[in-house]
C-alpha cells in the first residue's frame, strides 16, 4: 500500500510485517519462504541451463561473467581455507550468490511488489515483505546451518576428545576449567549469532532507509510541493541505491568469507 | 580465542593470510555484540537448568563482555603487525 493512503508509522509497519500462516511457534513467514525458494530455484535453473551450453572455445558474455564469479569464490577459498575439502567451494558459492540475490530484492522499489500482490489477491491490506534477509528467521537459519557444519567438522577432524579439550583448556589454561567451558560455549554461540545479526541488521536498516525515502514522495509531495519533493525522492533513492548495491555485495561476501574462515578453523587440528 | 587468527596464536597465518583476518576485523563490532548477547543467552540457559536466575545470566553476560573485548583486541592487534609497504605481516 502506498504512503499517501496511510500514516507514516502505519506505512512502515505495514512494509515490515510478514505475510504469515500459522500461530505461535509454528508461524510460517510465507513471503520469506517463497521468495527465498524462488531465488534458489533461479540459481539452479540458470546454472543448469548454462551447464548445458558451456562453450570451451569462445565463451559468451554470461558464461564469462559466471566464470569470473567462480574464480573469485575459488580464490577466496584458497586464501582463507587451509587444507582441502570439496564441500567448501560449492557451499561458499551457493551462500554468496543466494545471499546476494536475496539482498538484491531490497533494490526493487519498495511499493512495487506489495502493490502487485495486493492487486492480484484483491486484498488492499495484504502483507508482503519481499527481502528474505530482512527476516531474522532467514539469516539465523543460514547461520545455524553453517554452525552445524562447524560442529560436524570440529568433531570429525579433532575427534570427540579433541573437541572436549577445546572446551576444557581454552582460553585460560587447565586451572580455570569451569570458566573455560562457559567462555568457549559463549564463543561458539556467538559465531552464528554474529553471522546472522550482521546480515539482518544491515539489510533491515537498508530497507528502512528506502522506506523513509519513499515517504518523502508519499507524504510531502502534495500538489505543487511535488515539484520539489518528487525529484528529491528520486535523487535520494538513486544515491542510496548505488550505496546499497555495495552494501548488499559486501554483506553477501562477508557472510561467505566468514563461513569459510569458521569452517577453516574447524579443520585446524592444532587449534 | 577460537576464531581469531592473531599473530600470537595462529599457526596457519601464512596458509590463511591477510584477507580472511581483515574481514574478521571488519566485523569486530558485531562479534563484540554477539559475544555479549551469547553470554546472556548461555547464562539464561544455565539459569533455567540450575534454577539460579538471575545469577548465572549476569555472570555469563559479564564473561561475554570480557570475552568480547578480548576478542576485538586480538582481532585488531593484527594491524600492529601489518606492513602497508609490503602488504604482509611482519
Amino acid at each position: 500500500m502506498s504512503a499517501e493512503k496511510m500514516g507514516t508509522v502505519e506505512y512502515i509497519q505495514h512494509h515490515l510485517t510478514n505475510n504469515t500462516i500459522g500461530e505461535g511457534f509454528w508461524t510460517f513467514n510465507m513471503d520469506t519462504i517463497i521468495v527465498s525458494f524462488l531465488l534458489g530455484a533461479l540459481i539452479v535453473f540458470v546454472a543448469a541451463r548454462l551447464g548445458k551450453q558451456l562453450d570451451t572455445g569462445t565463451p559468451g558474455g554470461f558464461q564469462n561473467f559466471v566464470e569470473s564469479i567462480l574464480d573469485f569464490v575459488a580464490t577466496n577459498v584458497r586464501d582463507a581455507f587451509p587444507g582441502h575439502n570439496p564441500l567448501i567451494a560449492p557451499l561458499a558459492l551457493t551462500i554468496f550468490v543466494w545471499v546476494w540475490l536475496m539482498n538484491f530484492m531490497d533494490l526493487i522499489p519498495v511499493d512495487l511488489l506489495p502493490w502487485l500482490f495486493q492487486l492480484i489477491t484483491g486484498d488492499s491490506h495484504a502483507y508482503l515483505k519481499v527481502v528474505p534477509t530482512t527476516d531474522l528467521n532467514t539469516t539465523l537459519a543460514m547461520a545455524f546451518t553453517v554452525f552445524a557444519l562447524i560442529l560436524y567438522y570440529n568433531i570429525k577432524i579433532k575427534g570427540v576428545v579433541g573437541f572436549i579439550k577445546m572446551f576444557l583448556f581454552h582460553p585460560f589454561g587447565k586451572f580455570f576449567i569451569p570458566v573455560n567451558v562457559v567462555m568457549t560455549l559463549i564463543e561458539e554461540v556467538s559465531k552464528p549469532l554474529s553471522l546472522a545479526l550482521r546480515l539482518f541488521g544491515n539489510m533491515f536498516a537498508g530497507e528502512l532507509v528506502f522506506l523513509l525515502i519513499a515517504l518523502i514522495g508519499g507524504t510531502l509531495a502534495v500538489g505543487a510541493a511535488a515539484l520539489f519533493w518528487a525529484p528529491l525522492q528520486v535523487l535520494l533513492d538513486f544515491g542510496w541505491l548505488i550505496f546499497h548495491l555495495l552494501v548488499i555485495t559486501l554483506q553477501a561476501f562477508i557472510f561467505m568469507v566468514l563461513t569459510i574462515v569458521y569452517l577453516g578453523m574447524a579443520h585446524d587440528e592444532g587449534h | 580465542m577460537s576464531d581469531s587468527p592473531t599473530p600470537q596464536n595462529d599457526e596457519h597465518k601464512h596458509k590463511a593470510p591477510g584477507a580472511a583476518a581483515n574481514y574478521l576485523m571488519l566485523s569486530a563490532g558485531s562479534i563484540f555484540t554477539s559475544m555479549l548477547v551469547a553470554g546472556f543467552l548461555v547464562g539464561y540457559f544455565l539459569d533455567s537448568l540450575f534454577d539460579t536466575r538471575p545469577i548465572l545470566m549476569l555472570a555469563c553476560g559479564l564473561l561475554g563482555f570480557i570475552g568480547g573485548i578480548q576478542k576485538v583486541i586480538r582481532i585488531t592487534q593484527r594491524l600492529d603487525h601489518y606492513d602497508p609497504k609490503s602488504g604482509k605481516d611482519v
